[in-house]
């Protein structure tokens, strides 16, 4: 049981970086889109492992059902929000961010 | 669709099977929100009850079945793809030079239904380098993060793994 306690703490440590990123990505990209990338690729993969970390520590079968149907949830909200933002910015003609 | 109810007397075999998998399916779902208390079903019954009608209401009418072996051999294709999603964007946001060239790319979508479509749109936006930007007549407009990318083949491959999660083949895909 403290195995899978630690397995889990080391998880939920290896998604704070991704978070954080994602976080960079929003304040240092240049544009919409770019920041669109940072936002739903680093947070989702971020919450994945707080989740299996925080599967691993849970007690209860149904907790580690919820934790799962919560990522699922995440999951789709984030990408099909990714998606109408993006869509809305492309029909307000708003042009990508081009390297010089 | 509440024609399809009132048309026939008796439901048909194959909504008698579609109602009784959601049924089953949102009763699980309750079993997990709720726990295992018999008494939670006072609420848990007409909720799982809506859900289900509610989800009849908007399913489409030619159902799309999905393959069991499929959706096994999608989830760790997706997970690990996704992954190297996450790991790509950390790489290019906490690099001092910041190496992103981000351009417009063009799919053109060879998947006959619309749900899966709908599927494939969605995970687009978690693979490595890609986003969604625009869906319409079957052309997916992809905003990539670095033209350099193998943006076209990446897409092609997921829309094999999407199909091949139906139980289908597509064939083509063009850039």
């Amino acid at each position: 049981m403290a195995f899978l306690h630690g397995l889990g703490m080391v998880c939920i440590l290896l998604g704070i970086p991704f978070f954080v990123s994602g976080t960079i990505g929003l304040l240092r990209f240049p544009d919409i889109y770019t920041r669109l990338h940072a936002l739903t690729k680093a947070d989702n993969v971020g919450l994945g492992f707080v989740v299996l970390g925080l599967a691993l520590q849970a007690e209860e079968w149904n907790t580690v059902a919820r934790l799962l149907l919560i990522w699922l949830l995440v999951l789709i909200a984030s990408s099909a929000s990714c998606h109408l933002v993006a869509r809305a910015a492309l029909r307000r003609k708003i042009q990508p961010w081009t390297r010089p | 669709m509440p024609g399809k109810f009132s048309c026939s007397s008796f439901p048909s075999p194959i909504l008698l099977g579609r109602l009784l998998v959601r049924l089953s399916l949102f009763s699980v779902l309750w079993c997990v929100l709720a726990g295992l208390d018999g008494r939670s079903w006072i609420i848990g019954l007409p909720a799982v009850s809506a859900a289900t009608f509610c989800s009849l209401l908007f399913a489409p009418q030619q159902p799309c079945p999905v393959s069991f072996l499929g959706v096994l051999r999608f989830i760790p294709f997706f997970v690990n793809l996704s992954f190297w999603g996450g790991c790509d964007v950390m790489r290019r946001a906490l690099s001092p030079a910041m190496p992103i060239n981000p351009g417009l790319v063009r799919y053109q979508v060879s998947l006959p239904e619309v749900p899966q479509q709908v599927l494939l749109v969605n995970c687009i936006s978690l693979l490595p380098g890609t986003i969604s930007a625009d869906f319409t007549d079957q052309c997916i407009t992809i905003h990539t993060i670095d033209r350099d990318m193998p943006v076209w083949s990446t897409v092609h491959l997921l829309e094999r793994r999407v199909a091949a999660l139906f139980g289908i083949r597509v064939a083509g895909g063009r850039p």
